[in-house]
């Protein structure tokens, strides 16, 4: 008899997950008790704070035992689903749940039992935990009667498509093209082999903050298919008239510069003046920081977009503005009371992901003496984020990002169960990813407390392709209520349409140097080639120098857009 | 299912043929009884799975796990491949922590 321990990488495109058969005996009790047999365990189920594990209720100072033998102290306890009868499960040694299903008799089936500590299902007979549907769907149902559930944010009850139309030109349209067009040089020319779209920025007085944003938004691919395809064209924008200022315009002007095969280096000064004018705090020759820069660039795209189209609110579904769309995407926010397990849920857009650094190397995972077969070895095994040997990885900061959080005491939440402001748990969670993922990491402290600022220069691993999976809010909640087969949070009715989780590395923007004297530069992934663009110069560079170098901001795109841009050279 | 009962501490019908032992519990069980009755045996529990999932045992047994397949695997062949992994790599601290707490448990509540 075959059991899943947690089904997990299946990649279930049509609707829900894949179900185990059920073994003879579970269906067997199907057939005996109706429909629903286990819908009335709900009443039976805790939800215990403030993790939200499920366990059978019972009073504090119950102490279950076997009803067998008495012992209190295995680590499986049993309650039959039929006279709930309590037995332990200690094999090799005795299985005394097992003696009690054979007293199954025709009027009454006492083969399935259900785990007194954490609510899940046993075959008696096949001696195996099984999964039930209607079970789960009973924990679950337990879990959401005390969760006033928030409204799901507008933009994901309702997906307008707009049906996919082929277009081939008329003999006008066509004459047009011809007429205002030139064939792009073919790669044999004196260029040699650097794709499209590489040129250097000069720094125009401490502005390698915003060169090496730029570089990587220039081949960012969503806003570089959006910007050549002509898609906001700064001859017609309407935004512009006078002294108006459209940053998209001005993205436009460059995009074009860049990607038109002239190499020499290019001055984004027309750009530089107007993203002062929009950000006039931050309009000096001081040096900047390149995330501050990114934030607030993203910011006047939208701003000045939606002002002049009258585009709802970004509300995480990027109607709003291409900045959106490329990079929006929704945090889920659980705070959990510590007392009574009642959970309130937010939903927030964001267009980033600002990660901590983890404070120490290794602390938990010390290279301590028992562990002789725990080699510090490390190759990231794929989602195996914790192979802490020391050295902080991206996977772990997410992790962390993702871990649920004690608020302090002096956070305490006010508790609309409890109805006096409580101790609890928070934990954030992706429920809706961007096409394009920016990682920050935090690497500039400011203290207001001891009034200074200081710069973590620890080396962070990152990968070149990840999997944002386990971080969504379908796996963590998912987590939460445990080895569960019932979809959660609407999961079902979205699968088709959410894009896959897999994302590739496009860019980093790396810092050296200190806190106010330093240089940003990017790294670009072309047909899987690595350039360093530390402003105007552009140079080949080594797959291992930019693994070791240290990363600040690092651009993901979903594996579906990337590929399908950096194949061939031509096109990137 | 009418016969669900919310209280799992229900007498069981005596069976005839097994004699219940009587003799005295264990200082084990009295332990083992206390720790739950004061509800230490479950933040105990709820701690050391916060430790050991911060410094990252689950996701090394999850990942044994892995490697015995799902197919023909029962949850007991798991649980006996494991155990014995298991225990062995819990990392120092971890047991001294646990150690501690459940020393000054005792002494709170020596009587």
């Amino acid at each position: 008899m075959s059991s899943k321990i947690n089904h997990h990488h299946q990649n279930d495109k049509t609707n829900g997950q894949i179900f185990p058969q059920p073994c003879p005996h579970l269906a067997d009790f199907h057939a005996r008790n109706g429909t629903k047999p286990f819908r009335a365990i709900q009443d039976c189920l805790h939800i215990k704070p403030p993790g939200g594990r499920a366990a059978i209720r019972r009073d504090s100072s119950e102490v279950p035992r076997c009803g067998v033998c008495g012992d209190s102290s295995c680590p499986r306890l049993y309650a039959c689903m039929a006279c709930a009868a309590v037995s332990c499960h200690v094999p090799p040694h005795s299985s005394h749940v097992a003696i009690h299903a054979t007293k199954t008799s025709s009027a009454c089936s006492h083969e399935i039992a259900v785990d007194v500590d954490r609510a899940e299902l046993f075959c008696c007979a096949c001696r195996d935990q099984v999964y039930d549907r209607d079970f789960d769907a009973a924990v679950v149902l337990a879990h959401t009667t005390s969760i006033i559930q928030s409204s799901k944010p507008e933009n994901l009850r309702k997906r307008r498509r707009i049906d996919y139309r082929p277009w081939s030109p008329d003999l006008r349209e066509r004459s047009l093209m011809v007429n205002n067009a030139s064939p792009i040089d073919s790669m044999s020319s004196s260029n040699g082999d650097l794709p499209r779209g590489l040129r250097g920025l000069n720094n125009l007085g401490n502005t390698c903050f915003m060169n090496s944003v730029l570089q990587a938004l220039f081949h960012t691919p969503p806003l570089r298919n959006y910007f050549l395809s002509d898609r906001h064209n700064r001859y017609y924008c309407q935004s512009k008239n006078g002294v108006r200022l459209c940053l998209a315009c001005d993205l436009d002007t460059m995009f074009s510069a860049i990607f038109c095969g002239d190499r020499m280096p290019y001055s984004p000064a027309k750009f530089l003046y107007s993203w002062w004018r929009h950000a006039s705090n931050l309009a000096s020759y001081e040096q900047q920081d390149a995330h501050e820069f990114f934030i607030s660039m993203l910011d006047g795209i939208h701003e000045k977009v939606e002002k002049d189209q009258h585009k709802p609110r970004s509300q995480g579904n990027g109607d709003c503005c291409i900045a959106h769309r490329v990079f929006s995407g929704i945090l889920r926010s659980d705070v959990m009371c510590m007392a009574c397990g009642f959970t309130s849920t937010t939903f927030d857009p964001c267009v980033d992901f600002s990660l901590d650094l983890e404070p120490n190397q290794g602390s938990s995972m010390k290279t301590s003496s028992t562990k002789s077969n725990h080699s510090c070895n490390c190759e990231a095994d794929g989602m195996n984020s914790s192979q802490n040997c020391g050295i902080s990885t991206l996977m772990g900061c997410l992790d962390r990002f993702t871990r649920p959080e004690r608020l302090g005491s002096d956070q305490k939440f006010f508790c609309q169960q409890c109805q006096v402001r409580q101790e609890s748990l928070k934990q954030m969670s992706i429920r809706k990813l961007p096409l394009v993922s920016c990682f920050h990491i935090k690497r500039f402290e400011h203290s207001s407390v001891r009034k200074m600022s200081r710069k973590v220069d620890r080396y962070l691993q990152f990968p070149l392709s990840l999997d944002m999976a386990p971080y969504l809010s379908s796996s963590i909640l998912r987590s939460r209520f445990g080895n569960r087969f019932f979809p959660f949070d609407g999961d079902e009715s979205n699968t088709l349409n959410e894009p896959s989780s897999e994302f590739e590395l496009f860019a980093v923007v790396t810092h050296t140097g200190k806190l106010d004297a330093g240089h940003y530069v990017t790294y670009l992934r072309l047909s899987n080639k690595w350039y360093k663009c530390d402003d105007a110069w552009i140079t080949e560079v080594n797959e291992n120098t930019v693994r070791a170098a240290q990363g600040y901001m690092m651009f993901y795109v979903q594996k579906m857009l990337y590929y399908k841009a950096s194949e061939k050279q031509g096109t990137s | 299912m009418s016969a669900k009962r919310s209280s799992i501490n229900r007498p069981p019908t005596p069976d005839v043929d097994r004699d219940r032992e009587n003799q005295e519990p264990t200082l084990q069980e009295i332990i083992n009884i206390k720790m739950i009755e004061s509800g230490e045996k479950e933040r105990l529990k709820e701690l050391l799975r916060e430790r050991l999932i911060e410094c990252g045992w689950r996701d090394e047994m999850k990942s044994l796990c892995r490697k015995k397949g799902r197919n023909n695997v029962t949850v007991d062949d798991l649980v006996h491949v494991i155990t014995p992994k298991g225990r062995a790599s819990v990392p120092d601290p971890v047991k001294a922590e646990l150690l501690q707490r459940i020393r000054s448990f005792l002494a709170s509540t020596a009587t």
